[in-house]
């Protein structure tokens, strides 16, 4: 392809038009040319901490203002670099167009005031970021920006913009480096952010770079404790295998692993018609929104529906309510997925062989399935469950659903809220990481933790005044 | 339509009573038409027979096959061998895998009571000793192992295909009978086993005359089903939480442990095998099975050791498995032939749901028999391309000479396809696969996509073990 995207580098403040290496896209994609990372890298450092003194010439409030002002530049129609960025992503990205489109439609409004100041309080403290709180006499403690790289996800470009405002806030410098599936949805920002404000710190904080995720000679320059003090990686274990060969005192690594999540479904869901309706169309939500490409989507859908045949009936009542649901879901949120993993349609396909253990409803081309198992047992490939693809197992007592959590799951949609309340602890103990009433789970609080953890309090140095 | 073909059309095992090579004499613009009514023969044969098929067609809609059209669209999914659930293993519903088996083979396996069994091993030997079933396993490497319902007589004449292709490949007669003249058989491999490879040599042995004494296998038991399916378990009760925590038997755990004691040990057993090779068979002809890679290392460590044109010059060498994710230098092939001191050799494409394999000629070409009906699909829409020119996309096919199972099947296989107007440089006609084939579930080169969502990975050391060893 000759009219490859060009991807400009942006370091510190700076454009730099370079685009002399090409990356390949996956197949059925276009790639991208951009600068040679290694040839900036003395740039792309920072080496000399002393630097990150500007960040300390500005208050909280002037962050909040900063990001503010941002926000509404960035609005699609009217900035050209989020067009690119758009118009790139359509062809790098997993979501269809008019899916995309809302999703760059509310880049502006995570900036708003009242959003960013609520992170600041409610994910570290205003006070500590602000200046020394004292916590007993003689003892002040303050937290301080540090220098981070960002390996970041591409699924959904809101992870770019939530990189960008979380480094404004706690006053750090961050390196992004971006994934080959949206490779310039984070240099639009920052583009923006230098034409709106060339030499505010805040500007000049911010790298975005794109080097191949394992580039030995890079990344062993680069992963140096003088150079870098936290690595935030976002990703499988791939990219996490190649940065653990960097790791060493003086490195912190905050991982936001690959997660899954799934959905409890109590036994009240069938108290009538008009609710089995409404739970499936929440349940459609989580399962639909942004096509399933979110850790937040729902999966897997265990349904205290009991599993005799009266159970199995209300499971594939339920499932077809679903996929009906599912398939009408607003273009701006959920379309037929426009590349319809093969492998789990050939997976799709089999169960037909099987069709003593399994219902599919859907599943004929890209419209999405759902799938009732008719043992209590999830889809032997429930792992790879994507592009609307959803599994109704029937249990008959809730316990059989807790214990399927583990590790790996984030969110879990829960209906009815009692029963959220009920199982949370349980829930929390075996590995889940946020539980939400049903319909909820694609729509996290932007100022709650993170996968179990704070990534913002960890992308902090917490310093310690001792006055003795 | 040609008298060879009309014979083919007649039965297709046929292929076997006429010498191999007039299979690749018909023009590829002569084999569609055969091909057509040879597919309607098939199905109209076993569409009563096999359930899933019958069923498949239904959904279908599909009554009769009058275009290739309605062929694609009962041919099974590549993912139907292993479509059965895995917790049939996790808690030993043998009984159930034996009612899923019997939806996909002609065979009546109602009587069949396999409640009892407690393993696959055991499933499998109750299978050999009750049914004329000869079920064989492929690697697993995914997670689950796909059970290929073939007979005996199948595996039989598939065995007869490969004597067929190595006497007559490059000419008639132009390479050894090894039916009726027996060579001695090196196998770096286990002795047996129900593995897709181990048993096609297993169920060989007496037709081409192994025994214990002409024989040298690199591990002298047979290999475990059971060992074979623990990583996909493993890792299937990883990603289910508390739930999935298996029990796995002390038996079996033991076996596992020998299992990835020997992956860790097996550049050195493999010398050690070889040297043996040398001290029992050298200067023989012997018939040798294996892949490239393993072949190579072997070779270089005897021409290390200063040792090289072990064998005798009328020994053949079958491989196949390419050289992915090995960097071979340019002189790999010179390496094992000086070291092999032979180089009558025969690679072959194929896979373990087709009887026949392709062998590849001069110019690198995978020559297809005429007993393999061959599709190139479009990977999206799942429609036939063309069938003129060159074609890239989906390999599928019909294998005629299956006679209690479906042989039509998608794989998941990236090809490119000629011969249909045009014969290879090689002088044979027909249809043939260019040499570049991958699957279509490894990523590209470049690609360095990262998302939010996602489920374990293997992190277990073992695991990998089992993982690699299974390739």
């Amino acid at each position: 392809m000759s009219d490859l995207f060009e991807v400009p580098l942006v370091v510190r403040g700076r454009v730099i038009d370079d685009f002399s290496e090409t990356f390949k896209g996956r197949s059925g994609s276009v790639g991208f040319k951009t600068a040679d990372a290694n040839k900036y890298i003395d740039e792309i450092t920072l080496s000399r901490p002393s630097h990150m003194a500007d960040l300390y010439s500005i208050s909280l409030e002037d962050i909040i203002e900063y990001l503010a002002e941002l926000g509404p530049r960035l609005a699609l129609d009217e900035n050209t670099h989020m067009q690119q960025a758009f118009e790139l992503s359509r062809s790098t990205s997993g979501l269809s167009d008019s899916i995309l489109r809302y999703a760059y439609e509310t880049i502006p409004g995570s900036f708003e005031r009242e959003q960013t100041r609520r992170i600041a309080e409610n994910l570290v403290g205003a006070a500590y970021l602000e200046g020394w709180v004292t916590i007993r006499e003689g003892v002040k403690v303050r937290a301080f920006g540090s220098r981070a790289v960002h390996i970041i996800a591409g699924n959904v470009p809101l992870v770019g913009v939530a990189t960008i405002i979380r480094n404004a806030i706690t006053r750090s410098d961050a390196v992004i480096k971006t994934p080959s599936n949206d490779p310039l949805t984070a240099v639009a920002i920052a583009q923006t952010m230098i034409e709106m404000a060339p030499d505010h710190p805040l500007s000049r904080h911010v790298t975005v770079a794109y080097w191949k995720g394992g580039d030995e000679q890079f990344e062993q320059q680069f992963y140096q404790p003088r150079n870098i003090e936290k690595i935030v990686a976002w990703g499988g274990f791939n990219s996490i295998k190649h940065i653990s060969a960097y790791l060493q005192p003086g490195i912190d690594l905050i991982t936001l692993d690959p997660k899954q999540s799934s959905t409890i479904i109590g036994q009240e869901a069938f108290d009538s018609p008009q609710i089995m309706a409404r739970v499936a169309e929440k349940a459609a939500m989580d399962v639909g929104v942004f096509n399933q490409e979110g850790c937040v989507n729902a999966r897997v859908i265990y349904l205290v529906c009991g599993t005799d045949e009266a159970g199995l009936d209300r499971a594939r009542q339920f499932a077809t309510m679903l996929f009906d649901a599912i398939q009408k879901l607003p273009d701006s949120l959920s379309t037929p997925h426009k590349h319809f993993d093969p492998a789990l349609k050939d997976e799709v396909d089999a169960l037909r062989f099987v069709e003593d253990e399994y219902t599919v409803i859907g599943g004929r081309g890209n419209e999405g399935a759902v799938i009732v198992s008719h043992d209590s047992e999830a889809v032997d490939f429930a792992r790879d469950l994507a592009c609307r693809v959803a599994n109704v197992v029937p249990i008959e007592h809730v316990d059989t659903a807790i214990r399927s959590v583990n590790a790996y799951t984030q969110t879990i949609g829960i209906y009815p809220d009692a029963l959220k309340d009920a199982i949370k602890d349980q829930l929390a103990y075996h590995g889940g990481q946020r539980m939400v009433s049903l319909g909820g789970a694609t729509n996290p609080p932007a100022d709650a933790p993170q996968d179990g953890i704070e990534p913002l309090r960890r992308m902090c140095k917490w310093i310690v005044d001792d006055t003795q | 339509m040609k008298p060879y073909l009309r014979s083919l059309l007649d039965d297709p095992k046929n292929f076997l009573a006429m010498r191999y090579g007039e299979g690749f004499k018909v023009d590829g613009c002569d084999l569609d038409d055969f091909y057509l009514q040879a597919a309607q023969k098939k199905y109209r044969e076993l569409n009563g027979q096999v359930a899933a098929l019958k069923r498949l067609s239904k959904e279908q809609g599909i009554e009769d096959i009058a275009s290739f059209d309605d062929l694609i669209r009962v041919l099974f999914p590549h993912t139907v061998y292993k479509s059965y659930p895995l917790s049939f293993l996790e808690k030993s519903r043998f009984d159930k895998l034996t009612k899923w088996l019997n939806g996909l083979t002609a065979l009546d396996l109602n009587a069949i009571d396999a409640s009892e069994c407690a393993s696959i091993d055991e499933w499998l030997e109750l299978l050999d000793n009750n049914t004329a079933l000869r079920i064989s396993h492929s690697a697993g490497t995914t997670g689950k192992l796909s059970f290929l319902p073939r007979t005996l007589k199948e595996a039989e004449n598939v065995n007869l295909i490969l004597r067929d292709m190595i006497r007559d490949w490059y000419g008639d007669d132009t390479g050894p009978d090894l039916i009726a003249s027996p060579l001695p058989y090196i196998q770096p491999s286990y002795n047996g086993g129900y593995y897709t490879m181990l048993r096609g040599a297993e169920l060989r042995a007496e037709l081409f005359g192994v025994t214990e004494e002409n024989s040298l296998y690199l591990y002298p038991d047979r290999m475990s089903a059971d060992v074979c399916s623990l990583a996909g378990r493993i890792r299937a009760a990883e990603s289910k939480g508390e739930g999935g925590s298996i029990e796995l038997s002390p038996g079996l755990m033991k076996k596992r442990d020998q299992y990835i004691q020997r992956e860790i040990d097996k550049k050195d057993s493999i010398r050690t095998f070889f040297q043996q090779a040398v001290d029992k068979f050298g200067g023989k002809s012997v018939f040798l099975c294996t892949t490239w890679t393993m072949l190579y290392d072997a070779m270089v460590e005897a021409r290390e050791r200063g040792i090289d044109n072990i064998f005798g010059k009328d020994s053949v060498l079958v491989s196949g498995g390419g050289n992915k994710g090995y960097d071979l230098p340019d002189n790999w092939k010179e390496v094992i032939f000086t070291g092999l001191g032979f180089d009558r050799a025969y690679e072959l494409y194929g896979m373990s749901e087709m009887m026949s394999g392709f062998p590849v000629c001069e110019h690198g070409h995978y020559h297809i028999p005429p007993v393999v009906i061959p599709f190139v699909l479009d990977p999206i829409s799942g429609e036939s391309l063309p069938r003129s020119g060159t074609q890239t996309g989906r390999f599928a096919f019909l294998d005629l000479m299956t006679e209690t199972y479906w042989g039509g099947f998608i794989s998941g296989d990236e090809v490119t396809m000629s011969g249909f107007d045009g014969d290879c440089e090689c002088g044979r006609k027909g249809l043939y696969l260019h040499s570049e084939i991958r699957r279509y579930s490894e990523k590209e080169g470049g690609d360095d996509k990262i998302n939010c969502s996602g489920a374990p990975e293997a992190h277990d050391k073992a695991l990998e073990y089992l993982l690699n060893a299974a390739q």
